[in-house]
């Protein structure tokens, strides 16, 4: 059997302002557009529908902003790293940009035990901060949720791993890890949009909702 | 300034579904310029989806940004829920590039692609705070309309200050260049409006007069947009649009397309060689849509995809073909072409019968459409997608009945096929459209077009075509609007204030609304869809169509000959 020689390229990349709003399956729609137009010597598939050959990582949340959105582009041919990051970044919509490539890229871990994420949350008000952080601190607490078409009872759990505070000019910050992917830990998104519910009205004062880093276990 | 989106929170838009249709920032969005000397936004009634898919929101978009004193910006039909978050929120409609409320522009440039749209359009201004009719607006921009569903203007003449016939790629730069002579000499809105009349194919309702339609005589010469903006929500038609040519020579009786495109003008295969180079390098689009009417009738199709072949820039790069008639040309294509996607096929026999098929001049023989339909064995189509119209005019109930055995027929020939074909087939009624031969015809009724659909659905109820169908009210509702005079302007306002928008979906279709305005502007349907007396002066006779009145009547008649038909 021939060997095909594979050279990859993993390309971080943020998403932020109104890209944050774009869904997943569109981001994946603009990546390969942007990588056909920057002309670059990347493998598709072998099947009958013919395809870049890109693996992504785990979906954003709708509405999540994030510094560590990544994909892994199988390439025929070397290129130069620097070209590939400012090339790309000029070929992606406001507010997505091209953080770092690691060409060529090691393997990095299937992630079968789960996910370590961290999250920056801001807020405009202290006292939201203070019960975000209570809500969030407690391995007690609980919510509903619905999925799949029926209500589901979550408990939070471990999926808090780690938790501090600081601030940045105006806005209060709650720095967070949870781990995810894990049977009955409930996921970030899920969290999120329990902790939006708890706060009420306050959670106006949520605006700045970022994923961090992301490690697969 | 502060943005429209400024006043929206994140937790509101997260309520929304697909918010990014709202938020502009797209690849090759058009930058905004300092002080523009005209600020202009190009609106499509419908989704965003839809109306990113629109050639002619593309070509506008292109051209006029190209003007260093143009500024030209988008804006869609937002969804009920964004529509409900604005209207809660007393925020205005505003455009996707730097959020300026729909009033603050300087002109409206409304593509109207089809009649259902007609509701939207009023939605539109409403939520851009713009007053509905042209009477009420002293101030604010002027709203012009364009596209096939204007040809006939008066179903809209009571909402816009102008509306233009034919192509726009001249006039819509002839009016931006008034425009802006206009505000600098401070002329007042009635005397721009007035001037705006001496503009070829501009109709103004305040000044109503004859109007001749715009060909646009460059058109195989000129560029097609190259450079289009890339959606952050993936559109209708994701595919890069070329189109080879305008026009369409065939003369398909029923046709308002076919006469409005008049007449047949392509681009040369060099030009379209180079131009979708530059196309698919500027937006990375998988598949290269070769656009027209009837893409099997470009004279040099077979030229055309072996170079776009020969010339791929990526490996999956594939052509798409969305219009192809069942003939020979189409069948090399299927021979030859491999990089053709090759998902299903469609086609529109759009009759039963050899000799309906005449009438209309739909000039396909059912040895065509079964040639067609054996030239896909051991091809990778699996799907075909047969149209079908009923109540076409001289319609007999053996042409009814020859919808269903010509299915049956088909669906034989395709179990002998590998693979198997899923046929389906989708059935509408006829709509009298004006400026075409049949625009004398009766349209027949709601209750005789269900008899007919209920009839081939009893004659296929053993066979595994999957039937559709379009709700037979709207294809009442669609002769009325593509068929009506002044009158029909009222009824547009009352169904609008009814709650009808949406027109063209299901989901958002509200009957009930369309027959309270019928009540309450005191109107009859039937008046707009019986047969005209060819004698008889028709409301839109003042549109110089490029196209005789003689000949479309010549045409009429020799359509009644073949069916036997003398007196008219």
């Amino acid at each position: 059997m021939n060997e095909t020689h594979e050279i990859k390229a993993r390309v971080f990349y943020s998403k932020t302002k109104q890209a944050c709003y774009i869904a997943h399956l569109d981001t994946i729609d603009i990546i390969c557009k942007a990588l056909r137009r920057l002309q670059l010597p990347y493998q598709v598939t072998q099947g009958h529908h013919v395809r870049p050959k890109i693996s992504f990582g785990s979906p954003l949340p709708l509405g999540h902003a994030s510094r560590c959105e990544q994909f892994v582009l199988c390439l025929e041919s070397m290129v130069d790293d620097q070209w590939l990051k400012e090339g790309l970044s000029q070929q992606l919509p406001d507010g997505m940009d091209i953080i770092s490539v690691e060409l060529p890229c090691k393997e990095e871990k299937k992630g079968a035990n789960g996910d370590l994420v961290d999250y920056t949350f801001g807020f405009t008000s202290p006292e939201t901060a203070e019960k975000a952080g209570e809500f969030l601190s407690n391995p007690e607490t609980t919510f509903s949720l619905v999925s799949k078409g029926r209500m589901k009872e979550y408990r939070l759990g471990q999926a808090l791993q780690a938790i501090n505070k600081s601030s940045d000019g105006n806005l209060q910050l709650i720095n967070a890890r949870f781990i995810q992917g894990k049977p009955e830990v409930p996921s970030v998104s899920k969290i999120v949009t329990a902790l939006a519910e708890f706060l009420g009205e306050q959670k106006d004062n949520l605006v700045q909702i970022e994923r961090v880093s992301l490690t697969k276990l | 300034m502060k943005k429209v989106t400024d006043h929206i929170t994140h937790w509101e838009l997260l309520q929304i579904e697909k918010p990014a249709r709202y938020l502009g920032g797209e690849v090759n969005q058009a930058q905004p310029k300092q002080n523009p000397e005209l600020k202009i936004c190009l609106v499509f009634p419908d989704l965003y989806e839809l109306g990113m898919s629109n050639l002619a929101i593309k070509i506008f978009y292109e051209t006029l940004n190209a003007d260093p004193r143009l500024q030209a910006e988008r804006a869609f039909s937002p969804w009920v829920d964004f529509e409900k978050l604005l209207r809660h929120k007393n925020l205005p409609l505003f455009s996707l590039e730097t959020g300026t409320p729909l009033n603050q522009f300087d002109v409206i440039f409304v593509t109207l692609p089809y009649e259902m749209t007609f509701t939207n359009v009023l939605n539109l201004l409403d939520l851009g705070n713009i007053p509905l009719t042209w009477q009420e607006r002293a101030e604010g921009p002027l709203v012009i309309a364009g596209g096939p569903s204007a040809s006939n203007p008066l179903p809209v003449s009571l909402f816009m200050d102008a509306v233009v016939i034919g192509d726009g790629e001249e006039v819509i730069h002839e009016i931006c260049e008034f425009l802006i002579e206009a505000r600098k000499s401070g002329a007042t809105r009635e005397e721009t409006r007035k001037k705006l009349t001496a503009i070829e194919s501009v109709w103004v309702p305040q000044f109503p007069g004859k109007v001749r339609r715009r060909v646009y005589k460059g058109f195989a010469d000129s560029a097609p947009p190259l450079k289009p903006v890339i959606p952050n929500v993936q559109a209708i038609h994701n595919r890069a649009a070329l189109e080879i040519f305008r026009g369409c020579i065939k003369g398909c009786r029923f046709c308002n397309a076919g006469y409005y495109y008049r007449p047949k003008r392509e681009r040369s295969v060099d030009n379209l060689v180079k131009y979708s180079q530059e196309l698919l390098n500027n937006t990375g689009e998988e598949s290269l849509g070769l656009l027209s009417l009837s893409t099997s009738d470009y004279c040099n199709l077979d030229e055309l995809i072996s170079r776009l072949d020969r010339n791929k820039l990526y490996a999956e790069q594939s052509i798409s073909i969305p219009s192809m008639r069942m003939n020979e040309n189409t069948l090399k294509l299927l021979d030859t072409a491999p990089h053709i996607r090759k998902g299903g096929l469609t086609f529109a026999p759009e009759a039963g019968t050899q000799k309906l098929r005449d009438i209309i001049n739909k000039n396909i023989t059912e040895e065509d459409i079964i040639s067609v339909v054996k030239a896909t064995n051991n091809s990778a189509y699996r799907t075909l997608k047969l149209y079908f119209m009923m109540g076409l005019p001289f319609e007999t109930a053996e042409d009814i009945e020859g919808i269903a055995d010509l299915v049956l027929r088909i669906e034989d020939i395709s179990r002998t096929l590998k693979p198997r074909k899923q046929i389906s087939i989708s059935l509408s009624g006829f709509v009298p459209k004006p400026f075409t031969p049949f625009q004398w015809s009766p349209q027949a009724s709601i209750e005789e077009f269900r008899e007919k659909r209920i009839f081939v659905r009893q004659k296929l109820q053993n066979s595994k075509a999957k039937v559709s169908w379009r709700e037979e009210y709207l294809c009442m509702l669609e002769a009325v609007l593509s068929r009506g005079d002044e009158r029909v302007s009222k009824l547009i306002l009352e169904a609008f204030k009814a709650g009808c928008k949406f027109d063209g979906w299901n989901e958002h279709f509200t009957r009930s609304g369309w027959e309270k305005a019928f009540e309450i502007c005191q109107l009859d349907p039937q008046e707009y869809l019986q047969q005209k007396p060819i004698a008889d002066p028709l409301p839109w006779d003042f549109v110089d169509f490029q196209v005789p009145r003689a000949y479309l009547e010549k045409e009429y008649r020799a359509a009644a000959e073949i069916a036997g038909v003398t007196d008219l």
